[in-house]
């Protein structure tokens, strides 16, 4: 009954993809000018809220394992967090700005969360490969929303933090293993499923 | 670095799929399944190939017989031959080395001229235990902060309210949504545990299907878990544009879902169980939500936030207050006739002890209900309104607690549950 899991990461690559558009997007014309129309103020706050509600379902219905369903709960939770806060940031509903830290704190705990649930080691497939990789892609472009928040007029962090999304999405859409020219390098991994 | 570039390169190139570790894919018999047929093996099919050194399927009767033989694999399908099966319930735990070095773990059940029993009634499980019965009133805790927080601030605030309630309502009641989620979880993954009696570690590979998918409690779970989701986001869209009609739609959503409870419960599963004792058990659990949450919220948000608002809140309160204890006191009433074969069962058996104990609670919180009524109500309607919260504090202490023996109730079976199916031994509650 469940989609195939190649469509729903392809489904969120979409997403994320949207989200570091639109990230590029500010980035390019400044906050001021992204900002001038309301309404683009909440677009990627309220995308990543929407992204983070779509994520519950994979950890309720995708329980395969313990480690699994409680790495995309993680994901879901903190995506749910950074939205919320930032849609309170931009409604001006939350002053303080020490919740623009929420991005930071969100990139770093599903960057941890995906090295934690690959349990293979690099190399074993082009999913662990990749699981890896975005997981440290996650981590390391932490490092651009913290230093936007240390430096607000700074406008490398925002690049970073846009070109981290996009990142994301490109990862996001290589990650399932179907794709014919894609595959994985050891052979423990088994023969295809489909 | 060329090296390092065209690894990744491959790495990115070469065909071949693979899913993640070994995942039970099918099952014969079926998971959860009945067989008339009398079953000459169990084969259970993976998605990946297997490793025939540390891969193990073990069957057991009901009283826990092995019936199972020598674990055989080829390839993703582990096999080992039956015998000696009677007319009952089976439970078959297997552990399945991926070929990539990883244990995963499950157990599941299947009836053969009989229903299956639950999963978590396979032979070996235990409890629920203490940390079950915790987490059980914490998830009942976070209900009645949201729900009963959401009613205190629709039907007795009403309307506008002051910023310095309001910002403590919604602390709370967005306390209460986040618990009532990650506590939903815990409460799930202990149940699980309890049948898989798994080492954490492996535990972390255990699968948890069969319980999310077989189980009342597990799809309870699951459509709790996306249920409150929204309802948390309407909480926090109401919050965010301030806009009452969010609350409306997510208070009226989650007292709705909160019939998950009821339809996972005792009142579903249970002797004498119909749609009726389900539909009482759900104004039950409502109602005490109602209650407790508004007794926190006049604590804990309009006491010490709101002055102006207490004389108004107390007054509407102790009204509805009044409807929601006697609708909760008759419901649970008729609970307990359903649930006791005998009223000497209250203090012969666990489950009566427990109920005592609750009752005995919930007289402590009515008598500070009752302190209340007669004392603070006068002083408020003589328009004073310089009483302490401290008694209301106690009151809601005291509800916490009634939800404490509430959480070791629905853990504990009651004494004249019949056997609807045919339950493994070793299965039982150690209470």
């Amino acid at each position: 009954m469940s989609p195939p899991p190649e469509h729903v990461h392809w489904l969120f690559a979409t997403g994320f993809l949207f989200l570091g558009l639109c990230l590029v997007a500010e980035s390019v014309v400044g906050r001021d000018v992204w900002r001038r129309r309301r309404w683009r103020a909440y677009l990627w706050p309220g995308l990543v809220l929407a992204l983070g509600i779509l994520i519950m379902p994979l950890s309720v219905f995708y329980t395969a394992s313990t480690l699994h369903m409680l790495a995309h709960w993680s994901w879901a939770q903190v995506a749910m967090l950074m939205g919320a806060a930032q849609l309170g940031l931009v409604h001006g509903r939350l002053r303080n700005r020490l919740w623009e830290l929420t991005v930071p704190v969100a990139l770093v705990v599903t960057g941890a969360g995906l090295l934690v649930h690959e349990q293979r080691d690099w190399l074993y497939s082009r999913a662990a490969f990749l699981h890896h990789l975005t997981g440290w892609v996650l981590i390391l472009g932490a490092l651009f929303p913290l230093a936007g928040v240390m430096r607000p007029s700074w406008r490398v962090p925002a690049f970073g933090y846009a070109a981290t999304m996009v990142l994301l999405a490109v990862l996001l859409f290589a990650d399932r293993d179907v794709a014919p020219i894609f595959g994985h390098l050891s052979p423990l991994a088994g023969t295809p499923h489909r | 670095m060329k090296r390092a570039l065209v690894v990744v390169a491959g790495a990115l190139a070469l065909p071949a799929p693979a899913w993640a570790h070994a995942t039970l894919t099918s099952a014969v018999p079926d998971v959860q399944g009945r067989v008339d047929a009398l079953p000459r093996a169990a084969v259970l099919s993976f998605n990946e190939r297997l490793a025939a050194a540390a891969t193990r399927i073990e069957v057991r009767s009901a009283a826990g017989r092995p019936v199972s033989g020598t674990t055989r694999v080829r390839g993703g399908v582990a096999s080992t031959p039956l015998r000696g099966l009677r007319r009952g319930g089976y439970t078959v735990r297997w552990r399945a080395l991926g070929a990539d070095g990883h244990v995963t773990s499950g157990v599941f059940t299947f009836g053969y001229r009989a229903a299956a029993p639950q999963p978590t009634e396979a032979y070996g499980a235990v409890g629920p235990g203490l940390s079950d019965d915790l987490a059980r009133w914490g998830y009942f805790a976070a209900f009645a902060l949201l729900l009963g927080g959401l009613g205190f601030r629709l039907l007795v605030v009403r309307g506008e309210a002051a910023a310095a309630y309001e910002r403590r309502f919604y602390r709370v009641v967005g306390l209460g949504a986040v618990a009532a989620l990650q506590l939903g979880l815990l409460v799930f993954l202990l149940r699980a545990d309890d049948a898989l009696q798994l080492p954490f570690a492996r535990f972390l590979y255990g699968d948890v299907s069969p319980f999310a998918e077989e189980t009342r409690f597990g799809k309870a779970f699951v459509v709790m878990s996306l249920g409150y989701t929204v309802v948390a986001a309407l909480v926090f869209v109401a919050w965010l544009l301030e806009r009452t009609a969010f609350l409306w739609a997510a208070f009226l959503l989650g007292l709705a879902l909160l019939s998950g409870l009821s339809l996972s419960g005792h009142s579903a599963a249970a002797s004498g169980s119909s749609a009726v004792s389900e539909l009482v058990d759900w104004i039950h659990v409502s109602a005490a939500c109602l209650w407790l949450g508004g007794v926190v919220q006049l604590a804990l948000c309009v006491w010490p936030a709101s002055p102006e608002l207490r004389r108004v809140a107390f007054l509407r309160f102790s009204q509805l207050a009044m409807v929601l204890v006697a609708v909760l006191v008759a419901a649970g009433l008729y609970l307990s006739v359903l649930r006791l074969p005998s009223i000497d069962a209250l203090w012969s058996e666990d489950y009566g002890r427990v109920l005592l104990v609750k009752l005995a609670l919930v007289g402590a919180a009515l008598s500070w209900g009752g302190f209340h009524h007669t004392f603070i109500r006068p002083r408020l309607l003589a328009g004073d309104t310089t009483s302490r919260g401290r008694t209301l504090l106690a009151e809601g202490a005291t509800g916490m607690a009634v939800l404490l023996a509430a959480a070791v109730l629905v853990n504990s079976a009651p004494p004249s549950e019949p056997s609807t199916t045919t339950p493994a031994a070793g299965a039982r509650s150690p209470r």
